[in-house]
């Protein structure tokens, strides 16, 4: 090896690495600027903001006042004690679901506390037995801005039924502690990072985050979303441990369906893209099939009559997220917003729970087909789960007080409860917030957690 | 061959250190760069219609563990710092100083007086999520979760989020300083119901 060859092999070798100290240095300060660039741009935030609960299931001769809460957000000066916003609107409502919608101005009731601009729904209107449609204009005095709640308006009118002839069940008062038993536990896994386990977000040190949400399917097989590493597991029939398959998520708190035909639908309430939500589909071996922006905040995901449908608020609507495998626009699903959730066989489920009572009703095309009134002495949460199960529905609720709670199942029919029975709440680690139970054919199945780890268990349900 | 390989060292090496450089910037230096210690303004009295407002300026930023200081650009200016680590100089408040900001409190826990908080104001107070749980300080008490209404909150011994509305579902939407994944936003949640947590009001609205 001669001087001129080594002098040529260390020229070349310096030269390369000042070309790739260059090259890296570029690429890197790049990539930097580009990401703050997304930090300098942000998103564009409405001027206004509104909320509303939308009295879904009315009862005959209820006076119905339609209330909401409206922010304005102006400028940079943080707003005083006092009223953040003078506003003002009008809300559109007409009988039924079709024809004109009438006028009625909503004003300031100064001595509420939630709920401050309302409108009395004409007690026609509100009487009428086809229910009532509404949508709200709101505005801003101050900036001038303006929102539409739902985000539809005409085209999507929230919907309120009337419920004529609904079956009163009153249950008293809860008794803690007599929780009924699993008939079987259908996956299992440990808290971890290893190929039979499902992770915990953040660590073990702070409020524990995992295995956010699951589905089964008819053959049974479980679906577990283990979101903290950013994969699926599911068990077949019997099977003790799982099969992974790897899902391109933002490894947060995300609701999750799982399609007839395996396509896995995973609904991301936070992304790392500065907002969210994000409904990311993926086919069943976990390879992207798309990502659709969703319109508005959004807490659920399940399958509709034509594909994934999201339970987006402030509409306070089930929106239409994708027809035949086409993801929709946030404009377009707003166009498709539904009081209902849409089933996959065309009926819809309509809820509203309002203190210590559940209203809950069957819908087809031709109106209401079943409906129910539901009241405790014990103070009721959230409706986790209500599905029909054949002409009956089986409805989940949790029941709680300051100190205790446990979810309660009721099968409901047109006399009343067939059947009821208490389940721990299980809930060690959060999920999803609505994702703790499905029901297929007539099993029940719960997702549960411990400090050891997260579960499923198999519930029967039926009465011969 | 031999020029290639120093290439692509010199690449890597180069990339680590540059993108180190602009993360270490762009995640360590928020505080320094942009919060002060201004004192509060004392204010007469709050509502929770203008709390909310003060609240949804924070919508969309980040989480900082031992944090409270924040713009209002609508991003995470300092994302995924390490989550065991309050020193990190990072955006956003946690869940406890998000509360403390939001319910215009005083570091003076015997104090339940009304202080108007600048958002750019670095301050986490004296509470952590248990605290609050507990009804620890003057201006805060333990209230029945089933009389909650917006802007109480549902805290745990180790988290706090304060009501925004009531969903038709019995869920509630709950605006609350989350974690560094999260940022700070408002999502649907079941707090009201379990008993993990536990109901606490800020006293004095006037409405």
């Amino acid at each position: 090896m001669d001087r001129a060859l080594i002098s040529r092999r260390t020229l070349a070798g310096v030269a390369g690495l000042l070309a790739g100290v260059a090259t890296g240095a570029a690429v890197a300060v790049v990539a930097g600027a580009a990401v703050q660039h997304r930090a300098a741009t942000g998103a564009v935030e409405p001027q206004i903001e509104a909320t509303h609960l939308p009295p879904l299931l009315t009862m005959p001769g209820e006076q119905v006042e339609l209330r909401y809460d409206v922010y304005c957000l102006n400028g940079e000066d943080d707003p005083d004690g006092g009223p953040a916003c003078d506003a003002g609107g009008t809300v559109f409502v007409r009988a039924g679901g079709s024809g004109d919608f009438r006028e009625v101005p909503l004003i300031v009731d100064a001595a509420a506390s939630e709920g401050r601009y309302t409108a009395r729904v004409p007690e026609k209107i509100a009487g009428s037995p086809a229910g009532f449609s509404y949508y709200a204009v709101l505005r801003s005095a101050t900036s001038g801005a303006f929102l539409t709640l739902p985000a539809g308006g005409a085209a999507a009118p929230q919907r309120s039924l009337l419920l004529e002839r609904s079956v009163d069940v009153r249950l008293g008062a809860h008794r803690f502690s007599a929780t009924r038993r699993a008939d079987s536990r259908v996956a299992e896994a440990a808290w971890g990072n290893g190929p039979n386990e499902v992770g915990l977000e953040q660590g073990r040190n702070l409020t524990p985050i995992g295995g956010s949400t699951f589905d089964v399917d008819r053959d049974g097989t479980v679906y577990v979303l283990d979101e903290a590493n950013r994969r699926l597991l599911h068990w077949s029939s019997g099977a003790r441990t799982p099969t992974s398959v790897p899902l391109e998520i933002s490894g947060t708190l995300a609701d999750m369906a799982v399609g007839e035909d395996g396509t896995i639908y995973v609904l991301e309430t936070t992304t790392g893209e500065g907002r969210g939500p994000f409904l990311r589909v993926f086919h069943k071996d976990g390879s992207p099939a798309g990502a659709s922006q969703v319109a508005e905040r959004a807490s659920q995901v399940r399958i509709g009559p034509n594909g994934p449908v999201v339970l987006q608020h402030p509409s306070g609507q089930w929106m239409t997220a994708a027809i035949g495998g086409r993801l929709l626009t946030p404009s377009a699903q707003r166009s498709s917003g539904r009081a209902g959730r849409p089933l996959p066989g065309g009926a819809e489920v309509v809820l509203l729970r309002r203190g210590n009572e559940i209203r809950v009703a069957l819908t087809g095309p031709n109106g209401m087909r079943r409906a129910w009134r539901v009241t405790s002495e014990t103070p009721l949460a959230e409706v986790q789960l209500a599905e029909p199960l054949g002409s009956r529905l089986l409805l989940v609720t949790r029941v709680f007080t300051d100190a205790q709670d446990e979810f309660l199942v009721l099968l409901l029919d047109q006399k009343g409860v067939v059947r009821q029975f208490a389940l721990d709440s299980a809930d060690w680690a959060e999920t999803a917030p609505l994702s703790r139970f499905r029901l297929v054919g007539s099993s029940l199945f719960q997702l549960g957690s411990t400090p050891a780890g997260v579960f499923v268990d198999r519930f029967d349900v039926e009465v011969k | 061959m031999f020029g290639r390989h120093r290439f692509l060292i010199g690449f890597v090496v180069a990339s680590c250190f540059a993108a180190a450089g602009t993360a270490s910037a762009y995640h360590t230096t928020f505080v320094a760069q942009n919060c002060h210690t201004n004192p509060a303004q004392q204010v007469s009295y709050i509502t929770r219609d203008g709390s909310i407002a003060v609240a949804l300026k924070a919508r969309y930023e980040g989480y900082q563990w031992g944090g409270g200081c924040w713009n209002d650009n609508n991003v995470d200016d300092s994302p995924n710092d390490p989550t065991g680590d309050p020193n990190t100089g990072g955006e956003g408040g946690d869940c406890s100083g998000f509360t403390f900001k939001i319910w215009r409190e005083s570091e003076t826990k015997s104090d339940a007086g009304f202080y108007q908080w600048n958002k750019l104001r670095k301050v986490h107070g004296p509470y952590t999520a248990d605290w609050f749980r507990q009804g620890v300080g003057a201006p805060n008490i333990t209230s029945a979760k089933s009389a909650l209404i917006k802007m109480d909150a549902f805290a745990s011994t180790g988290h706090i989020g304060m009501i925004y509305a009531t969903n038709a579902d019995g869920t509630d939407q709950i605006i609350e300083a989350k974690g560094e994944a999260y940022g700070t936003n408002i999502w649907t949640r079941t707090y009201r119901g379990s008993s993990s947590y536990g109901g606490v009001r800020r006293t004095g609205w006037s409405s």
